[in-house]
């Protein structure tokens, strides 16, 4: 299908907030992007405002304090989900569609069970947990992301293996955790599947824990998707870096401000694979 | 409530009281504005007394408490506005497109942009997360209520010393202010997906007892959007939307505007609101919804005072009055008073007007949200407004008496300043070395990433020149915050504070037109056209005639400043009482400026870029010491504050515009707090590139003073090696070349004199402080 047909949700509830970001970075690219509430998706909306998640063929859960996280980030939006849009999401993400979490979205896949799901599309419990940043607070700053992924990951088909980009993070609960039990396991997991996607690195490109992994994440994870590689979590914000002059240090590296900034290749890869997979 | 002899209580099912003023005496009189916590005067009553004297009726509670609250300094600025209408409102801008609860300025042909800051300085000095998270969400209603989308927010904050370890009474340390402050912010300026982009904490021992918190945001809209706070005539209801109405803020503007005491915590605790960013968050979305599809006549904040005074300004501005139904308030939980739903400061509730046909669309939408919205009352012909409490008549004021407070010319009185503070040099150590790294050092000159990287500075993703600017993990400062506030456009908004409390203490005058200079010299810095300011002016009590003589003087200097460099006030805040029985807060006129970037491709940022690049000072350098972070900081005293030549500063900002649109300067600063040294040395950081130089350019003046005076109006600059020529043409005598961008080290000779330091040395000193204070 062509760019421009391919239908993206953007999904929110109260306290998501960076959804306009999240809608404009699709829009530069010239797909269809739409932001819809929760309640517009399970048949609590007017008639002429209900949707079907079926109609899309992207899904993206973007930034914010969804309901103000205030049981755990996440937490409440993906409970609503779960009681109400199981099945249908269950069915997008079976049918290959890709499913875009960044920040608050990546800790909603995680508490929907989504990501990591080893062996299911959504486990029953969640996996894992984001918790909070080993410096205890909200960090907004800029970091740097090694491309780690050997190709299945639908969000990164165009970013060569071992490229490092810069994109903010902005977050107080993105530290990744699993079980301690199956702590060794879960990370073997990761790896054997291909589903680690981002690591923070420092300017040279070295893992070095915090406050280059700003949330201190097990293994210096910022991004992971599942093991088929249509859904993608991640803590960093690669729609605030759409473009040069949205990075931090733009008027000192040079070449055009305008040019593609390194959040783009997410968005132009899932686009990319879209329109040749559908 | 009222003493028992002078209330009744009306036989009806609810609390109501008529109130007997006729028969009090002025003692009885006093009290009962004391039990009742109306804070009116005696002459204040008298005028209420006469008017209902005329009406041959009794005042009920409601009406009373309502009066209070729309006469309070918070709401009717009777003790400023004699000051303020003769050196502000006269300003005129052919670009001012609103002056309502924000103003509202042309941005481009299409769109404009809004701004306003305000205080919410006593409520943070009680309960300092609440309170500073309630500021955040009084300001950006006042905004929304314009029609514009919340872009920004700004927060200048300013405590007593961090260290301190025993203070007054009633009193909060300051580093537990300081931390509850910022979490406020930073807990709902996330939440509700605002960027906080700018401000600035100041600490001085006068904030100790009355610390300030100033909060500032920005909002954009498009032209044919913009709201004017008012209904559009009768056929208009009244829609609360939003938050529940409860007991909390309960006399917030009363308490405001007086002077804090030991007492405050138990006596006011009530009168702070309780913040939900989580209920802000989607009204905002629904406001701007309702007004993009056209269904509301006008939409109006609740902030101070409630739905008593949101009511009658919102009718009278559209020349109408009211009726509402008082019962129909939604409310937190049962029980409350007629008065209390009246004057609550219950936060997250907008007042919308609407034509009657568009309610059950407004309804739809705020429902979609799960955002409470009742229908409250009509607009009538008659400029009255009436209350309706369970079909008894509680309240039938005129709204020309309720609404037209009093107004004072206070008495003011020159506190003879430089009598008071004789000259004295600073006692200096041998090394310039080490006054360089302890100025570094103080708290009001070190990085304030503690506080800037809580905040979440980029959402929205129109942060295009952020608070820290650098290699990343190397950040330095930044002069201004620039946003980009379309997708389809490379115009920008450049966004910066000014204001410097010590120059104001000492001379009032000269520390309003510093506020300015400063704000205008941080949008220049960036690429930006200083286009509008608006104010917070934070000083003590009023009733003081030295206090107000500040006040007076300050608002002269920034009335002046704008007409000389042509800038709009399209709006304003007034504190007052910033002030225990300790002493005033420093006198605080803190200036948000907002500037016009034609292309935010072409800004600039403070980081030295390329080494060997040639550096200038833009501006004559003046021996001005007084108040200087170096006399603060080693015992100086005296001295002259630095004046502003607005002319000077037009030229050079023109200078520099040209510059910077030549693509000739790779970074540029301004020069203030520490002087050129602290200029210096902060460029230095962000890029991890030195600098090598000699003064002798700057002429014959002392080199204390050449390194740290705050002479206003000045900029460090770098140029591009191969465009020097071209840049010292265009700047003729207003440049003075003083080196080149350098290595590892920032090296300046001066005469025999000598500084050398090592960039990791200066950084450890400037980027240290706050996280050591803070944690």
């Amino acid at each position: 299908m062509k760019v421009e047909e391919i239908k993206v949700c953007i999904l929110r509830i109260e306290g998501t907030n960076c959804e306009q970001e999240a809608y404009d970075a699709f829009k530069v690219l010239g797909a269809d992007p739409e932001k819809v509430h929760l309640k517009q998706l399970i048949g609590r909306a007017p008639r002429e405002l209900r949707r079907d998640l079926d109609e899309y063929q992207v899904l993206m859960l973007p930034g914010g304090f969804s309901a103000g996280d205030y049981v755990r980030a996440g937490a409440i939006f993906a409970a609503r989900m779960k009681s109400h849009l199981a099945a249908d999401l269950e069915n997008f993400i079976a049918s290959g569609r890709p499913v875009l979490g960044i920040c608050n979205g990546f800790q909603i896949l995680v508490e929907l069970g989504v990501l990591p799901s080893f062996d299911e599309i959504m486990s029953e419990a969640p996996q894992a947990a984001l918790y909070t940043n080993v410096s205890g607070r909200f960090e907004c700053r800029p970091s740097y992301l090694k491309h780690e992924n050997h190709g299945k990951c639908v969000f990164t088909s165009l970013l060569p293996r071992g490229e490092i980009v810069t994109i903010p993070v902005a977050h107080a609960e993105g530290n990744l955790r699993f079980p301690s039990e199956s702590e060794r396991e879960f990370l073997m997991r990761l790896e054997e599947n291909d589903q680690v996607v981002f690591r923070y690195v420092d300017p040279n490109g070295d893992y070095a824990g915090y406050p280059w992994c700003p949330s201190g994440a097990i293994g210096n994870i910022a991004g992971i998707c599942n093991p088929e590689g249509n859904v993608l979590g991640m803590m960093p914000h690669p729609e605030r870096a759409m473009f040069r002059y949205q990075h931090p240090d733009w008027t000192r590296t040079g070449g055009k401000p305008d040019a593609p900034g390194d959040g783009h290749i997410i968005f132009r890869s899932v686009l990319d694979h879209v329109s040749k997979r559908f | 409530m009222a003493s028992r002899e002078l209330t009744r209580k009306r036989a009806v099912p609810f609390p109501l009281y008529e109130v007997d003023l006729f028969s009090a005496s002025p003692d009885e009189l006093r009290e009962m504005s004391k039990t009742m916590g109306l804070n009116l005067s005696l002459e204040e009553l008298d005028a209420v007394k006469a008017y209902f004297k005329a009406r041959g009726r009794l005042p009920t509670d409601v009406e009373l408490q309502s009066i209070a609250q729309a006469w309070s300094e918070h709401c009717c600025y009777k003790s400023s506005k004699c000051f303020l209408r003769e050196h502000i409102f006269g300003i005129k801008h052919p670009d001012v497109l609103a002056k309502g609860d924000a103003g509202v300025m042309a941005f481009d042909d299409e769109h404009a942009y809004a701004l306003r800051v305000e205080s919410h300085n006593h409520p943070s000095a009680i309960e300092p997360y609440g309170g500073a998270a309630t500021g955040i969400g009084g300001i950006v209603r006042d905004v929304l209520a314009m029609g514009a989308q919340p872009i920004a927010l700004v927060d200048p904050l300013f405590f007593g010393p961090l260290d301190l370890m025993s203070v007054p009474q009633g009193v909060k340390l300051p580093k537990y202010l300081a931390q509850g402050v910022v979490a406020g912010i930073r807990d709902y300026g996330n939440r509700i997906g605002i960027p906080t982009v700018a401000g600035g904490m100041f600490f001085d021992p006068s904030y100790t007892g009355n610390c300030l918190v100033n909060v500032g945001c920005i909002g954009f809209l498009r032209k044919d959007k913009l709201l004017n706070n008012a209904v559009r005539g009768v056929g208009d209801v009244l829609i609360l939307v939003g938050g529940r109405t409860g007991r909390d803020g309960i006399h917030g503007v009363t308490f405001a505007s007086a002077e804090l005491s030991s007492r405050s915590e138990d006596e006011s605790r009530g009168a702070v609101q309780l913040g939900d960013p989580i209920t802000k968050e989607p009204t905002i979305h629904a406001c701007l919804e309702v007004n993009e599809r056209g269904l509301v006549s006008g939409i109006k904040d609740l902030g101070g005072g409630g739905l008593s005074c949101v009511v009658g300004e919102i009718a009278l501005a559209g020349g109408c009055g009211a009726v509402v139904q008082l019962d129909k308030v939604p409310l937190k939980e049962a029980g409350l008073a007629p008065w209390e739903i009246w004057v609550s400061e219950s936060q997250e509730r907008m007042m919308l007007a609407s034509p009657k046909e568009n309610v059950e669309s407004i309804l739809e939408v705020f429902d979609l949200w799960d955002v409470p919205a009742t229908v409250i009352g009509e607009v009538v012909k008659e400029q009255k407004v009436r209350l309706i409490f369970q079909g008894e008549e509680v309240f039938d004021l005129d709204l020309d008496f309720l609404t037209k407070g009093p107004e004072y010319c206070r008495p003011t009185a020159s506190s003879n300043g430089s009598a008071l503070r004789p000259f004295k040099e600073p006692q200096l150590p041998e090394s310039w070395n080490s006054v360089i790294l302890s100025t570094l050092a103080d708290p009001n000159i070190a990085c304030k990433d503690w506080a800037i990287m809580q905040y979440d500075h980029e959402v929205r993703a129109s942060t295009v020149i952020k608070p820290l600017q650098g290699k990343p993990g190397l950040h330095g400062p930044a002069d201004a915050t620039v946003l980009k506030p379309r997708t389809d456009s490379f115009r920008g908004l450049a966004i910066a504070i000014g204001v410097n409390p010590w120059f104001t203490s000492q001379d009032p005058y000269n520390g309003g037109r510093s506020a300015v200079d400063e704000s205008c010299r941080n949008i220049i810095a960036v690429g930006g056209r200083p286009h509008a300011l608006t104010d917070c002016l934070n000083f003590g009590n009023p009733e003081k005639p030295e206090r107000l003589f500040e006040f007076k003087e300050a608002v002269r200097g920034i009335g002046e400043m704008a007409r000389d460099l042509d800038l709009a006030v399209p709006s304003g805040n007034v504190s007052f009482y910033n002030e225990t029985a300790q002493g005033p807060a420093l006198p605080t006129p803190t200036v948000l400026g907002v500037g016009i970037v034609e292309d935010i491709r072409k800004c600039v940022t403070t980081d030295f870029k390329v080494e060997r690049n040639p550096v200038y000072v833009i501006g004559e350098t003046r021996e001005e010491m007084g108040a200087s972070a170096l006399y603060r900081r080693y015992g100086g005293s005296g001295g002259s504050v630095p004046a502003v030549d607005a002319s000077a500063l037009r030229s050079r900002m023109d200078l520099l515009l040209k510059a910077m649109s030549k693509g000739l300067i790779r970074s540029c600063h301004d020069c203030s707090d520490g002087g050129l040294a602290i200029t210096l040395a902060e460029m230095c950081l962000g890029g991890d590139l030195g600098f090598e130089g000699d003064l002798g350019a700057l002429g014959d003046l002392p080199t204390a003073v050449k390194l740290f005076s705050e002479t206003n109006s000045r900029f460090v600059v770098e140029v591009e090696l191969s465009k020097a020529g071209e840049f010292e043409a265009l700047a003729e005598e207003q440049a003075f070349r003083i080196g080149s961008v350098g290595r590892s080290r920032m090296t300046i000779m001066d005469k025999g004199a000598a500084v050398d330091l090592k960039i990791q040395a200066m950084r450890r000193a400037w980027s240290e402080p706050l996280w050591r204070s803070l944690g």
